[in-house]
């Protein structure tokens, strides 16, 4: 890996938040459409932003929109005739723009947002639940999560790259735990913009651009003589989204002098007998929690997913054919699914159901409502997985964990 | 985008350009009236313009896959989006002109919507796009007077007691839609001090109709225009009518053609020949009875329906337009 | 053991109600002889414009699992009729559903029967109905295309003598008795029985040999697969217009190369360039911007883009300027204007033949005011009792 050394990977550090990282990344990646309407806790983002704006550090539209669904396709159009655009909302604010969300990826339009994940009303909650952004996993929205909030400024420059691509063309909803991420604040260091610019070129949506120059019609109404074709394309590009990825953290790694994973990041998994496997902060208790076991000589692991579309099977599938048994960590519900088990949970089933042998799996729904995932609780969750692992085999019951009452 | 195009006034029919920006291709009913002022719209703004259109007839009888009417760039937004496409676009071009990332040159950016998208739907997107001076765009809100495209069914722009597939006459109501049209385009001027100008119109006066496009398109900021469009489909009527209802309801007095230009309010046409007092308004009888959907009306109904129509012209404020009045230490009207 | 399929052609929301009228009055005779059946709209045709061809289908078969075996939930890739309910869609539809043009009965089975509403004779209609590889029956019911609107229905007895022409033409469908079973049901009505009746007396079947009709070529359109089609549902638009004809003067809007509207048109309007004052009206005021601006400022309507709705004849300030002519009138979309400067005389003798006897009333698109379709029916009836 040949390292560019002529400029500093790091320009300055800065103590930030992740919806402040973020802000942080619209203006290295010189974003030209900006639309805001507020909603905790993804709000920040804009608060930090908008200041940004004021200060002349990022010259773009900056328009408050009176609704999410305005909000979502006013960048939505501005996207289609050539602007680099972010938005972002939270709960059901991003509920309220999903007649946009699933237009914006219909249209294959690369908008990057923000979700800073919040419970659905009713009844009205701050906390942190990831429903909110999983609503758009089937539509053809790039979903990831992040976990600190270095990787939130990575992963936005990142977005833009792989959405922005000709090869993909989809949009990329960045999620990030509300409160634990969106508020804490962390040392982030903010690279040069100048590496910025060698890593993310300018957006060019050639000639399906919305202008004068090119007079083209876009989205006519189908009848069933064409909507399945339409379909298969945005199933092609998502399928061309992965190497696109990869391609991305490489030149990634090299240009900011890094060693980023695409998919999946492992810790202490490589002899680990049990791995439980979530998404976003969850990971720093349960690293917390394996480093404690491991000290007890108990060999478990933590995998923590960081995207959800498109879905790193091969990267699931290695890590955790490894495992004597498995357990999935939701921070979401899924309410009548099979065996009562959150999305997550459901996804790495059907990624494991071809491998032999088919290592025994279990679910937990933790943390919902922005509750805690305490040390008991990591350890409570390690040993139902440990039981598993001895039995080799899985009352596959959901068990809700940290749940006043019955637990399944 | 901080110029706009300098669009001259059309003076006569003569006048008007030949070129064509919207033509065949389209699926829209015969007679119908608002393909024309489509027509009407690009013809009066031009080659250099975008061209945002929200679901309704003028989406899917025009543009059905591999088929389009449109020469100029177009490009279809949400039943309730005609406001946040117009922001949007023109908020993408300003954008990428000020950094020199596209040609900085004045590009007409139109967006239309039919009355379900505009006067129900659409209403907050179309009136948080007026308040932002900064973006040059045309929202057009073309009014059949029903969500035409799904199978009429009754909007809030739709005529009292017009029969509809959601409002049909029956045994124990004659009349399901007991409200009056909703008065989108004062409403909308009444309330955005930043708009600069604000129209209505109708196909039936081709002229006066381009004129207010380009006037909007040329002021600068954000501006909107409510077209009443005759549908042969939804009013039930023969389609080689269709100019002539649209006369006959400015005629009539139930549709006030105006525009208001920096808050100076004009009547264009006949309506400001009703309007100085120069001309009668036609019974209204003369436009009812010429249409299926008001074929169930009794002679009261005819009745309410004039009377409503006379209170719109002899009692309002602004006669055709507003019916706020001033009233000092009580009201003397 | 057997099951039986109709569809029928119509001009959409014009005889949107005539057409379902028609297939719920089989479904429900054949109930009378405990037969099962359904009747529905082709949803490709959804939402109906009007003018633009669409079709309604009625399927009755002996048992519920007969039904299901036909496919009759949706649309029947061949019927035993076909019943056409305006003349001019004899020429072909391009319809909602697809692209192209298709010959009327092109789903009609061998030996099957295409009924046509129609003032025309037989031999004029085969000379618009594209010929077929087998053998079928024609049947014409003598009339005018039936157009009323949404609201309003034009009661003129199209719909029952429909009914009793196809017990004469199919009578395994459904018998004479359970068609006026199923009338005096629902309409409660005696003329509409005599009607029937009538209708079932009068129908006549004539043979049509494969080698007959029109040997005019048919068009469709290849579609491509999603490789092909371009990404982010882009399509490329119009081309700008040029000069008339491409030279120089005049104006020429560029037009669609996949939708034609020659299949939409019921009347065509036809221009007097010698009176034409050059007003600008006709071409201003066209929905379909059909006209083609000559060099000379003359108007020339191009039938690839004009739908007939006749609004230039009817803001016309001249008295015979623009007149409004019965498609049926018609073999050819050529250019007047071409025809006009090729020889003058003899254009303004084919116009004068052609408006001669304006058929227009005869294709009058629906409701001119309230009480229009009661004084049609009056006058209707008196026609129809100086039948016999």
């Amino acid at each position: 890996m040949t390292i560019s050394t002529d400029l500093p990977v790091v320009q300055r550090e800065e103590l930030i938040s992740g919806s402040e990282a973020i802000a942080r990344a619209c203006a290295l990646a010189d974003v030209d459409v900006v639309t805001a309407y507020p909603i905790r806790p993804y709000d920040t983002v804009m608060q930090f932003l908008s200041k940004l704006i004021a200060d002349g550090e990022l010259k773009c539209e900056y328009i408050v929109a009176e609704s999410e669904h305005s909000q979502f396709e006013i960048v939505k159009h501005a996207s289609a005739v050539g602007a680099r655009t972010f938005t972002g909302s939270s709960g059901v604010g991003w509920f309220y723009g999903m007649e946009a969300l699933a237009v914006t990826a219909g249209l294959r339009l690369p908008v990057v947002a923000l979700v800073g994940n919040r419970a659905l009303d009713d009844p009205g909650a701050f906390g942190c639940e990831h429903n909110d952004a999983l609503a758009v996993r089937d539509l053809g929205w790039m979903l990831n999560w992040v976990a600190t909030g270095q990787e939130a400024l990575d992963t936005a420059l990142i977005a833009w790259r792989v959405a922005e691509d000709p090869r993909v063309f989809l949009p990329c909803a960045l999620s990030a735990d509300g409160a634990f991420l969106t508020h804490s604040q962390q040392i982030v260091n903010v690279p040069d913009k100048r590496l910025v610019e060698r890593f993310l070129p300018p957006y060019n949506r050639g000639d399906l651009t919305l202008h004068p120059d090119n007079p083209i019609t876009i989205a006519p109404q189908v009848n069933e003589d064409w909507l399945m074709e339409m379909r298969k394309q945005s199933d092609a590009a998502m399928r061309r989204a992965r190497g696109v990825i990869i391609e991305a953290y490489k030149d990634f790694n090299r240009i900011f002098n890094r060693d980023l994973t695409p998919f999946v990041d492992e810790y202490m998994t490589e002899d680990a007998e049990v791995i439980l496997v979530g998404m976003g902060t969850m990971a720093m208790p349960m690293r917390v929690a394996v480093r404690r076991m491991r000290a007890q000589g108990q060999k478990v692991g933590f995998l923590r997913l960081k995207w959800m579309r498109p879905f790193p099977v091969e990267d699931v599938q290695r890590v955790l054919s490894r495992a004597k048994a498995v357990g999935v960590i939701d921070r979401d519900y899924s309410f009548g699914s099979p065996f009562h088990g959150g999305v997550l949970y459901n996804e790495i089933r059907s990624a494991l159901y071809d491998m032999n042998p088919r290592v025994p799996l279990v679910g937990f729904i933790a943390g919902l409502g922005g509750r805690e995932i305490t040390q008991p609780f990591a350890t409570e969750m390690f040993g139902i997985a440990q039981q598993v692992a001895k039995t080799g085999k899985s009352d596959n019951e959901t068990h809700w964990i940290g749940v006043r009452g019955k637990k399944a | 985008m901080t110029t706009t195009q300098q669009l001259k006034p059309i003076r006569g029919v003569h006048n008007a350009p030949l070129e064509e920006f919207y033509t065949s291709g389209h699926r829209t009913c015969q007679g119908c009236e608002s393909a024309l002022t489509m027509k009407l719209m690009v013809k009066a703004a031009g080659p250099r313009t975008i061209v945002l259109g929200s679901t309704g007839c003028m989406y899917v009888a025009n543009t059905t896959y591999y088929s389009t009417p449109w020469v100029v760039p177009w490009m279809h937004t949400q039943l309730g989006s005609s406001g946040s496409a117009a922001t949007g676009t023109a908020a993408g071009l300003k954008a990428l002109m000020r950094k020199q990332k596209i040609k900085d040159e004045p590009i007409n950016v139109i967006s239309f919507c039919g009355d379900g998208g505009g006067a129900d739907m659409g209403l907050s997107g179309i009136s948080a796009s007026l308040t932002h001076p900064e973006y040059n765009h045309l929202v057009l809100m073309y009014d059949n007077e029903s969500y035409a495209n799904t199978d009429i069914q009754v909007s809030g722009s739709s005529p009292w007691g017009a029969n509809s597939t959601f409002s049909p006459p029956g045994k124990e109501h004659r009349i399901m839609n007991t409200r009056w049209k909703k008065n989108t385009a004062a409403m909308l001027a009444v309330g955005h001090p930043m708009s600069r100008y604000l129209a209505t119109g109708c196909g039936s006066y081709a002229v006066d109709l381009m004129n207010k496009v380009r006037k909007a398109l040329a002021i600068g900021g954000p501006t909107f225009i409510h077209t009443l469009d005759p549908c042969p489909k939804g009013w039930d009527y023969d389609p080689k009518y269709s100019h002539e209802l649209g006369m006959l309801a400015v005629e009539t007095g139930l549709w006030v053609q105006w525009e208001i230009e920096d808050s100076k309010l004009r009547y264009s046409g006949p309506s400001r020949m009703i309007a100085v007092g120069r001309r009668k308004r036609k019974s209204i009888v003369d436009y009812l009875k010429r249409q299926g959907r008001f074929a169930h009306f009794k002679e009261e109904d005819i009745a309410y329906f004039q009377a409503q129509v006379d209170q719109i012209w002899e009692k309002w404020g602004t006669p055709g337009v507003s019916p706020m009045r001033l009233d000092v230490g009580g009201d003397r009207a | 053991m057997t099951t039986y399929a109709v569809e029928v052609v119509y001009r959409g929301i014009f005889q949107k109600r005539l057409s379902a009228n028609i297939c719920r009055g089989i479904v429900l005779a054949a109930h009378k002889e405990a037969k099962v059946g359904t009747a529905f709209g082709r949803y490709g045709d959804s939402p109906e414009r009007n003018g633009i061809p669409a079709k309604f289908f009625a399927v009755v078969a002996d048992t519920p699992l007969e039904l299901e075996e036909s496919l009759a939930k949706y649309e029947p890739k061949e019927v035993d009729v076909t019943i056409c309910l305006d003349d001019t869609l004899c020429k072909g539809i391009e319809s909602w559903a697809w692209y192209g043009l298709q010959s009327i009965g092109a789903i009609t089975k061998p030996g099957g029967t295409l009924i046509v509403t129609s003032k025309q004779t037989t031999e004029a209609l085969l000379e618009d109905i594209h010929q077929k590889d087998a053998p079928y029956n024609l049947a014409i019911i003598k009339g005018p295309a039936s157009f009323s609107g949404l609201w309003v229905y034009k009661d003129d007895h199209t719909d029952v003598r429909i009914l009793g022409a196809l017990a004469k033409v199919c009578p395994g469908l459904v018998s004479l008795e359970s068609y006026c079973k199923a009338i005096a049901e629902q309409w409660k009505s005696e003329a509409k029985l005599k009607s029937a009746q009538r209708s079932y007396e009068q129908t006549q079947l004539r043979p049509v040999e494969p080698a007959e009709g029109n040997h005019g070529a048919l068009y469709s359109f290849d579609k491509p697969g999603w490789e092909e089609m371009k990404e982010a549902l882009v399509i490329s638009g119009i081309a700008p217009g040029t000069g008339f004809r491409g030279g120089e003067g005049g104006f020429q809007p560029g037009r669609s190369d996949v939708f034609k509207k020659f299949s939409t048109r019921t009347m065509r309007p036809v221009v007097n360039f010698e009176t034409c004052t050059k007003c600008t009206l006709c071409w201003l005021q066209c929905p379909d911007s059909c006209f083609d601006v000559t060099p000379d400022g003359l108007y020339d309507a191009n039938m690839e883009a004009c739908c007939g709705c006749g609004v230039c004849a009817d803001v016309c300030p001249v008295a015979d300027c623009v007149t409004m002519v019965n498609e049926a009138d018609f073999t050819d979309n050529s250019s007047q204007y071409e025809h006009y400067q090729r020889d003058k005389k003899g254009y303004l003798r084919w116009l004068g033949g052609k408006t001669a006897t304006p058929k227009a009333e005869s294709r009058s698109h629906g409701l001119h005011h309230w009480s229009q379709y009661q004084d049609e029916m009056v006058a209707a009836a008196k026609e129809r009792s100086n039948d016999n």
